[in-house]
């Protein structure tokens, strides 16, 4: 069960608008090794842990990750506020603009949309554990 | 920086501290030391989050003004202007 805390886990107050910047920053939002894709995975294989501690840290730590999906979202909703028709052709972000407005969407900076297949759920702790580090090196 | 802001800072800083704790306590369950500090952080939190609620609205459902459903009301955490 999840309570949502009416709070960033860090203040996000952006003043300038930053389209080019937006484009970029969204992979850490749905691309191959963001933060959506972290949460998933923590949150889904926690289900195959054997041991007690193991079901704590992957709960929490997946948890942890839908502080960190939030922060980018408002992160990337801040960068693309009030934006003319020249900033966005201007910044190359009227690729991401004729698809999704500024709404924040789970893609990756190419645009590729959010794919399952960058998380590996097995059922075997060790295979995922393996996984889950590996996928955190691919995120520093 | 207003106090809304700066409170909101300060309840963070004590929140960040504590889920660190949280994490480092899953694989060490039985660390007095570290339940001890975890309560700390949880007691300097908690008039905070009183002061915080009282002049901005609440932080989670559990804190409601009879008259209206206060958890609705703007801003929501992205909506910060710079």
């Amino acid at each position: 069960m999840f309570v949502y805390e009416k709070q960033l886990q860090y203040p996000v107050k952006i003043k300038n608008p930053n389209p080019a910047l937006a484009k970029i920053i969204i992979t850490q939002y749905g691309g191959p090794d963001g933060e959506l894709g972290a949460s998933i995975r923590y949150l889904s294989q926690r289900f195959a842990m054997p041991l007690p501690e193991l079901k704590a840290t992957l709960t929490d730590i997946g948890t942890e990750e839908l502080n960190h999906l939030e922060m980018i979202g408002a992160i990337v909703y801040q960068l693309t506020r009030n934006l003319s028709e020249e900033d966005i052709k201007k910044a190359g972000f009227d690729a991401y603009f004729v698809d999704h407005t500024t709404g924040v969407a789970p893609v990756s900076s190419a645009g590729v949309p959010f794919d399952a297949f960058a998380v590996a759920s097995k059922g075997d702790p060790v295979t995922d554990l393996h996984e889950s580090l590996a996928a955190d090196g691919k995120a520093m | 920086m207003t106090e809304r802001e700066m409170l909101l800072k300060k309840i963070g800083t004590c929140k960040f501290a504590v889920t660190d704790i949280d994490m480092f306590l899953d694989t060490h369950p039985g660390d007095t030391e570290m339940l001890k500090k975890r309560e700390e952080y949880i007691e300097q939190l908690k008039p905070l989050v009183e002061q915080y609620e009282e002049k901005f609205g609440p932080l989670t459902k559990c804190e409601n003004d009879a008259n209206t459903w206060a958890w609705v009301k703007d801003p929501w955490p992205w909506d910060m202007e710079g």
